[in-house]
């Protein structure tokens, strides 16, 4: 071997080991560089990204029309496209006068976000927010939206947030079943990208009398989630020899996330 | 050569710019195109050991620094068995042991036989994707490997392969921008035949 690739390995190496030894706040600091000096290109990143959702949106709209049109022809066809425009900003009406009175209606102060980016790496289930230290956010925030738990901040930068959804692995959530005493802890399964991924609610007790349906909440016990936050529901319950494991649907539609709302405060949601 | 070196530094720095832009695709079992892996990968085969190495550093560092999330958190009496993370760092050694993967077949490579390094970046893409996944199933325990997931490395692997054409393409010309040979077999070859 050459000297100077023998060198070059030895640098190598120690600089491999050096980055394996930081802790957890230099990694921080680092990615806080990191994400600062990206800030301008990630920006345009998300917005190419909603364009290219929006259009291939319309490109499956397009070929629903198209054979309706086939049916119809001429005019009706032209007919059912503004229809179908319309309908899609009734939709999108209703969505937000919805988002709205959840705002009006929960008792913890929130900060309203839009999703700008889903799953930005390849392993992780995480999306981005458009709100960050701007607006008050910091690490380990509930995420919430209409429907339930959407997850939890990871990395808040200057304008924007990583928020880990529940359905990572690495997002655990302290949850009770609704009208029994079984507490466990919630967390999503490894490799769920397709479908509606499931939930495992694992050490439940042994003999666990759960039944598909029951609603799934949140503790509040941990320090990180506000207690009573629905979670989902109980699909099926598996037997094991020391404890017992639940399958959760989640209540929050994954694969439709548009406003989002980070808890500022720590106070006990109503609902 | 040293300008050269220093283009392919700023290659792949702005690769990972370009790869904000490019998101996961739903349709196909979530797989996306791996920029950053593919220039790098390239570019490994056109440089020598220490600039492969310097390149394989500067990509895992910079690709941990975006991807690596952080602590759960939380009271450990309740969350006493918090899932385990990567740490931050381990992609520098995979990149390493890519590069060195693709600098086994750089004799081919110098022999104007690109399309051998092609087909490799792919099936190197998928190593480096499956060793991520068994990393991570040795950390966090349970080996769990759905047929979503094989698919979704597969799909990611074809389909960052099928662009290193266009990054060789790249680099061959910012080579010859710099008067530097990065297959000076196959410039013989070629200059034996006039």
């Amino acid at each position: 071997m050459k000297p100077l690739n023998l060198i070059a390995i030895l640098l190598f190496v120690s600089g491999a080991v050096w980055a394996l030894t930081r802790s957890e706040r230099t990694v921080r600091e680092i990615q806080r560089g990191y994400f600062a000096a990206i800030s301008p290109f990630l920006k345009s990143g998300s917005q190419t990204e909603a364009y290219a959702r929006s259009f291939l949106d319309e490109v499956q709209h397009s070929k629903v029309l198209e054979a309706e049109l086939g049916a119809v022809r001429g005019e009706l066809g032209r007919l059912h496209i503004i229809e179908s425009r319309y309908r899609e900003l009734e939709r999108e009406n209703d969505s937000l006068r919805h988002a709205v009175d959840f705002k009006k209606t929960t008792s913890f102060n929130v900060a309203a976000a839009q999703v700008i980016r889903r799953q930005p790496t390849t392993w992780w289930q995480t999306v981005e927010i458009d709100v960050g230290e701007e607006r008050g956010i910091g690490t380990q925030l509930a995420v919430l939206s209409n429907d339930g738990l959407v997850g939890i901040i990871d990395r808040p930068a200057k304008d924007r947030s990583s928020v880990i959804l529940l359905t990572d692995e690495a997002c655990q959530v302290s949850a009770k079943v609704e009208n029994s005493p079984e507490v466990g802890i919630l967390s999503g399964q490894r490799g769920q990208f397709e479908g509606t991924p499931l939930l495992r609610l694992k050490f439940l007790s042994k003999n666990a009398a759960l039944r598909a349906g029951q609603r799934v909440l949140t503790t509040g016990r941990g320090g990180i989630f506000q207690p009573n936050i629905l979670l989902g529901t109980i699909v099926s319950v598996e037997k094991g020899a020391e404890d017992s494991e639940a399958l959760v649907r989640p209540a929050v539609d994954f694969a439709d996330l548009g406003t989002v709302f980070v808890v500022l405060s720590n106070d006990s949601p109503k609902k | 050569m040293t300008r050269y070196t220093l283009i392919t530094v700023l290659l792949v720095l702005a690769s990972f710019v370009v790869q904000q832009f490019l998101p996961a695709l739903t349709a196909l079992h979530h797989s996306r195109i791996l920029l950053v892996q593919l220039v790098f990968l390239c570019a490994a085969v056109t440089v020598g050991q220490p600039a492969m190495l310097l390149l394989a550093f500067v990509c895992g560092f910079v690709w941990d620094a975006q991807c690596t999330l952080g602590a759960h958190g939380g009271d450990p009496e309740i969350y006493s068995q918090p899932v385990e993370s990567l740490r931050f760092g381990y992609s520098i050694l995979l990149y390493g042991a890519m590069g060195l993967l693709m600098q086994g077949i750089q004799p081919l490579f110098k022999q104007g036989k690109w399309y051998f390094s092609a087909l490799l970046s792919g099936l190197a893409i998928f190593l480096y994707l499956a060793a991520e996944y068994l990393i991570i199933t040795f950390v966090r325990g349970n080996f769990i490997f759905a047929k979503a997931t094989a698919l979704q490395m597969a799909y990611t692997s074809l389909l960052t392969m099928l662009f290193s054409p266009l990054v060789f393409w790249l680099l061959f010309g910012i080579a010859s921008w710099c008067g530097h040979s990065i297959n000076p077999e196959a410039g013989k070859k070629r200059r034996r035949h006039f």
